[in-house]
């Protein structure tokens, strides 16, 4: 072995153990969650501690799908007559997926007519506002949270989804914009042109030939709207109030006000709670690096 | 179908882009906007098209006035300089699109599109997206795109600029056959001189938003209307002296420092002195031996070989020079003393003020 390949092996075997010490940092909560989650209570706190469960069981899972309350009862104040976290589980989920969706939605509808218009229409301001927009994002979003909360006393939306959603909305919508302008700014004008001419109508090039074209940015926004909702807990902390109405992120943290904690549940739930955006990442992480690199090279 | 402008006049906020267009595209004739860029002839083929509105004036299709219609109305099909093919559609489905809006049945559809694939030949990319294909084969589709639907008027904003040199030869011969094919009336848009020369059947010069000449390609060779046609048209480019007009004997003479050329006799009476500009093509150009007689004696001051010509600038009086074309067999060496021969039949002459051509006679 000459000593130019000696280095070439050494740096490639430094960069495997850096790249597997970071993995490793990342994973191992996932994979320790995962695995607590599947073990029996008798096993969660088995010394030496055990990575691969011993006994496999489904109990958690069965207890927050079905509902079943378990043995622990709540000192909470909002927990309780007997009620216990688990059985509002599958309620929280879909609320969640309610306020998660219902944001993205209006996000994306807003945020891809507003890039459609702000590069495609000559007004004053059109080059402005992309920046200014995207500065709103990058103001935390507790600023916002006691100023909206006070509007949505105002509309009576407290302890509303609704309210959640158009909080949602507030803060996705801005970078939302900005990335779709840039991404909308990359479609050449000649093939809206060209489809005009070929005989579509305004509505038709849109949908037909603008709104494919931008699909990369239209997913990559989705994403991220998506990300920030669904894990998002201060605005629901804020701006929910009863049981019923609650978000995963915040239903999830009664599981620490009872008079024990329940790690089996309470694991059980955070996988679930990762699962579906575990699943979208990766169905559509192509989409979302073609959707942020469009962005980075025009923005 | 016959295409007629009438008095066009384009204004993009302050700034006038044409200014009185008038011109008459008859039916199925390839007709040229020439010029170079920010001419305007790109917006004129953009206002017939539909796509920029006309500030005033009157467009007709035959007999209908178009000035108002949509885009999709004007049954026109274009083929624009950056091809626009949409980016999400395969081959197939980029030819068949304008069929598909239209509502044209599934099976028509089929036909068309197998049909120009196979005279295009692209019916092996079919299935393709526009990211894999090359350029050339991209430029097809756009065409394609465009014969599918059988269109009264074929527009082409300057279709084959992004195609490399070998190609765009090749491209131009098969444009030129297509448009025989296609029976359409084509107005074809370029900058490139030779393009124009080579396709067209008419060509209308442009430079600063006006109309310079509108003639067959001979026409705009053999007798440009004025300055700016005479030098932008033909390769290499006229040879240009100012002088005056002057007489010799009764004849009319062109006076210059460096040459005095008689002209055709019984012309221009009553204006000698007047200054004139007198063009004459390098083709037009005899070079002769130090010896002979010449209107212009000069020194070489380079020799280009072009393959089957040689260019030879030859300087005359204190900085000007003159380019003359000679086949490429002429013994002829830098800073030999040589004389050149001017026909009077092959000047053309202009008024330096106005830069119209001067009629002698």
């Amino acid at each position: 072995m000459s000593k130019s390949e000696f280095w070439t092996l050494t740096r490639r075997l430094a960069s495997y153990a850096v790249l597997c010490a970071v993995t490793f940092v990342v994973c191992f909560p996932l994979v320790w969650a995962l695995s607590t989650s599947l073990k029996p209570k008798s096993e969660i706190f088995a010394t030496p501690p055990t990575l691969i469960p011993r006994t496999v069981t489904l109990e958690n899972y069965e207890a927050l799908l079905t509902g079943r309350p378990q043995y622990f009862q709540s000192a909470g104040q909002q927990v309780s007559s007997g009620t216990t976290p688990a059985q509002f589980f599958t309620r929280w989920f879909v609320n969640s997926m309610i306020v998660t969706l219902g944001s993205t939605l209006i996000s994306i509808t807003v945020s891809t007519l507003a890039a459609y218009s702000l590069t495609r229409f000559r007004y004053w301001g059109r080059n402005v506002i992309p920046y200014f927009s995207l500065l709103g994002y990058m103001v935390p979003s507790i600023i916002f949270v006691f100023p909206l909360f006070l509007v949505m006393v105002q509309l009576d939306l407290t302890d509303s989804l609704l309210s959640l959603v158009l909080g949602y909305v507030c803060i996705t919508l801005p970078f939302c914009m900005w990335l779709m302008w840039a991404f909308m700014r990359s479609i050449p004008i000649e093939i809206e042109e060209a489809a005009l001419i070929d005989g579509a109508s305004r509505v038709q090039v849109f949908t037909q030939v603008v709104l494919p074209t931008a699909l990369p940015g239209i997913i990559a926004a989705s994403i991220f709207s998506m990300i920030v909702s669904w894990n998002d807990y201060l605005f629901g902390r804020v701006f929910l109030n009863s049981l019923d109405n609650l978000t995963l992120t915040v239903g999830v943290m009664l599981f620490f006000e009872g008079t024990h904690v329940d790690w089996g549940l309470l694991m059980a739930a955070s996988v679930l709670m990762t699962l579906p955006m575990a699943i979208l990442f990766m169905a559509l992480q192509r989409h979302l690096v073609a959707g942020f690199g469009a962005g980075a090279v025009k923005g | 179908m016959d295409v007629s402008l009438d008095r066009i006049n384009k204004s993009f906020g302050a700034v006038q882009v044409l200014r009185d267009v008038d011109l008459m595209f008859p039916s199925r004739k390839f007709v040229t906007l020439l010029g170079p860029s920010g001419c305007g002839k790109t917006t004129l083929l953009r206002m017939i098209a539909g796509l920029e509105a006309v500030t005033s004036g009157t467009i007709r299709f035959g007999d209908r006035v178009v000035n108002d219609l949509a885009p999709r109305d004007r049954n026109i099909a274009m083929v624009f300089q950056s091809y626009a093919l949409y980016p999400q559609m395969t081959v197939r489905r980029n030819l068949g699109y304008g069929l598909r809006v239209r509502k044209t049945p599934k099976g028509d559809i089929d036909t068309a599109v197998t049909r120009v694939a196979r005279i295009l030949e692209i019916d092996h990319l079919l299935d393709r997206k526009p990211a894999q294909l090359s350029g050339g084969q991209r430029q097809r589709v756009a065409l394609g795109r465009a014969m599918v639907r059988q269109p009264d008027i074929f527009l082409m904003d300057e279709p084959l600029s992004n195609l490399d040199a070998k190609l765009r030869v090749t491209m131009r011969a098969e444009l030129r056959r297509f448009h025989l094919d296609l029976n359409a009336t084509t107005v074809y848009v370029t900058h490139d001189q030779l393009e124009a020369m080579t396709m067209s059947d008419l060509i209308a010069v442009m430079h600063g938003g006006i109309v310079q000449q509108f003639g067959t390609p001979a026409e705009v060779y053999g007798k440009p209307a004025n300055l700016f046609v005479a030098g932008f048209i033909g390769s290499p480019p006229m040879n240009f002296i100012t002088g005056t007009l002057a007489s010799e004997g009764d004849r009319p003479a062109f006076s210059s420092p460096e040459l005095t050329l008689p002209l055709a006799p019984g012309a221009a009476k009553g204006s000698p002195g007047r200054d004139i500009v007198l063009g004459v093509r390098p083709q037009d150009l005899t070079l002769v031996g130090e010896q002979e007689p010449a209107s212009i004696r000069g020194r070489v001051w380079v020799v280009e070989l072009l393959g089957s010509e040689k260019l030879v600038e030859v300087t005359i009086g204190e900085r000007r020079r003159m380019t003359v074309q000679v086949r490429a067999d002429t013994a002829v060496n830098v800073d030999d003393v040589v004389g050149v021969r001017v026909d009077p039949q092959r000047v053309h002459l202009f008024d330096a003020q106005s830069g119209a051509i001067f009629r002698v006679s």
